[in-house]
């Protein structure tokens, strides 16, 4: 393996009194699948947004891609390189589905409109709806949305795709729909960090999972030993409490 | 409404963009058609004085229109840049521009209009005696250039504060997902967060529009030959107070129904599905 795309390290942030990352150190290669699991309030969704610089953070290092974000210059060139998927999806519902896809890739990667258009229409058929290009994102089903989401980041080539929490707004019926189209990418050989509470899917897309509580990583090991023998207590009282159901 | 009965395969499309407004489904408009009737059957019946009274004050409509359009697109370009200050995380723009809106807002429009007119040639002029510029002794105060400056600045103020209102109701996530993608601040605001916040502004922006054009009658105290002044001029000469009145009350209420009707117009053209 060469050089980890992702060096996170010693990061600390606080929300006023409350401090949401004590010093998180993580590695992540290239190609890598890693899933952030742990109880909401844990720091996993501010531990993401740091690393596209969504929230700025008081101490340590974030590294990607050899840019280094602590020099406020590289950000969007940080931004342009990292793919960012909401829980609330945040498509753009004045434009319609297609000009969602394009708008970034003409403004910030400065593609004539003809090319812009057919990588749109190209990633739209990777996730299974060209049909709604010209549809609003407020006629699409959650589901949908999301795979639109999906898409528009994948239409600026980044190198990372971050997911926060991508299927928790959706009903049941959708979440396979989402997960379907994330496990595609994953199976490509994409980089992806995703928080998630959907065990079936770390179980099988993950390559990493990564406990997290009160802000630190508690443990981390492969989704096989992870939910077979995980050694730390905390990790124990989680996984007891999420996997009964 | 006659689209969604048909099964076009664009059905759903026409519904989000609002489908075309048809004008006569707007009964609205009727009582513009009834004001006109009513002005075109008073010059029939009485030209003297009403139809002199148009003939009279034309320019003053023409006056009336110029000084409400122009200062209604300066203050919409004052009043971006107020509310992009007032949500500005930089302090001194943020200082400026809630110091400017706070401020002018306070202020009645008449006590601004006539402090601009009367004090402000006064100030340049000692200026210019101070610095010895010769073209600043010079200085007179161009009424009408006065007047649109005066309602710029305060209607700036009201728009500042409409602008903010509009761009705090788009969600923060759509700014986070702008700035997720690569795009910075400014391409963020254009062509993302500033469309959506058009469309929440538009009713407000309509009826500053209507309010702007009624206001605008306060710039006859400041020898602006606007329709109030006009009416103010005929009435001194033909001692018809309530012929004069009704007449000029009349032709404004046409402009601003008719006003209303384009905004209402516009309105639903803009309008979403969420």
């Amino acid at each position: 393996m060469s050089e980890p795309i992702i060096k996170i390290e010693n990061v600390h942030k606080r929300f006023g009194r409350i401090e949401a990352l004590r010093g998180v150190t993580l590695n992540v290669n290239e190609g890598e699948v890693v899933v952030i699991v742990g109880p909401s309030g844990s720091g996993k969704s501010t531990l993401l947004r740091c690393i596209n610089r969504l929230e700025e953070y008081e101490k340590g290092s974030i590294i990607v891609d050899g840019i280094d974000l602590n020099n406020p210059h590289n950000i969007n060139a940080v931004r342009s390189e990292v793919g960012m998927v909401f829980q609330s999806f945040n498509l753009f519902p004045h434009l319609k589905v297609l000009d969602n896809l394009t708008l970034a890739q003409r403004v910030v990667r400065k593609r004539e409109k003809a090319e812009a258009l057919e990588i749109g229409m190209k990633l739209l058929d990777k996730v299974g709806i060209p049909e709604k290009a010209e549809a609003f994102p407020g006629q699409l089903s959650g589901g949908q949305q999301q795979r639109v989401a999906i898409a528009r980041a994948l239409a600026m080539n980044p190198k990372v795709m971050l997911f926060d929490e991508p299927t928790s707004a959706l009903d049941p019926e959708m979440i396979k729909e989402v997960l379907d189209v994330m496990a595609q990418l994953a199976r490509e050989g994409m980089t992806m960090i995703v928080v998630s509470h959907e065990m079936g899917f770390a179980r099988a897309a993950a390559d990493r999972i990564i406990f997290m509580d009160e802000g630190v990583i508690v443990e981390e090991n492969t989704p096989q030993l992870f939910f077979t023998s995980p050694t730390q207590k905390r990790t124990q009282d989680f996984l007891s409490k999420v996997l009964q159901i | 409404m006659e689209k969604e009965k048909n099964d076009a395969p664009d059905r759903e499309l026409s519904f989000v963009t609002g489908g075309e407004v048809n004008v006569r489904q707007d009964p609205w408009w009727w009582l513009v058609v009834v004001v006109i009737a009513v002005v075109l059957l008073l010059i029939l019946l009485a030209p003297v004085p009403f139809q002199e009274i148009i003939v009279f004050a034309k320019d003053g409509i023409l006056v009336t229109i110029l000084v409400t359009v122009v200062s209604y697109f300066l203050m919409l370009i004052l009043g971006l840049f107020g509310g992009l200050g007032r949500l500005s995380k930089n302090k001194l723009f943020f200082g400026i521009s809630s110091l400017y809106v706070e401020i002018v807002r306070g202020i009645p429009l008449l006590v601004q209009l006539i402090g601009w007119y009367f004090a402000s040639p006064v100030i340049i002029q000692k200026l210019g005696l101070w610095t010895g510029i010769e073209a600043l002794i010079q200085y007179r105060a161009n009424p009408i250039i006065t007047a649109i400056m005066a309602i710029t600045v305060c209607y700036g103020a009201y728009m500042s504060e409409i602008v903010r209102s509009g761009i705090s109701s788009v969600p923060r996530g759509q700014m986070e997902a702008a700035r997720s993608l690569g795009m910075n601040y400014f391409q963020a605001m254009r062509y993302v967060v500033l469309p959506q916040a058009f469309r929440v502004i538009l009713p407000p922006m309509g009826n500053e529009f209507i309010a702007l054009l009624k206001d605008s009658s306060l710039v006859s105290v400041v020898a602006v030959a606007d329709l109030t002044r006009r009416g103010r001029e005929f009435m001194a000469a033909h001692f018809n107070p309530i012929e004069t009145w009704l007449m000029i009350a009349l032709l404004y209420l046409i402009m601003t129904l008719i006003a209303a009707r384009v905004v209402s117009y516009i309105e639903k053209r803009a309008r979403y599905d969420r």
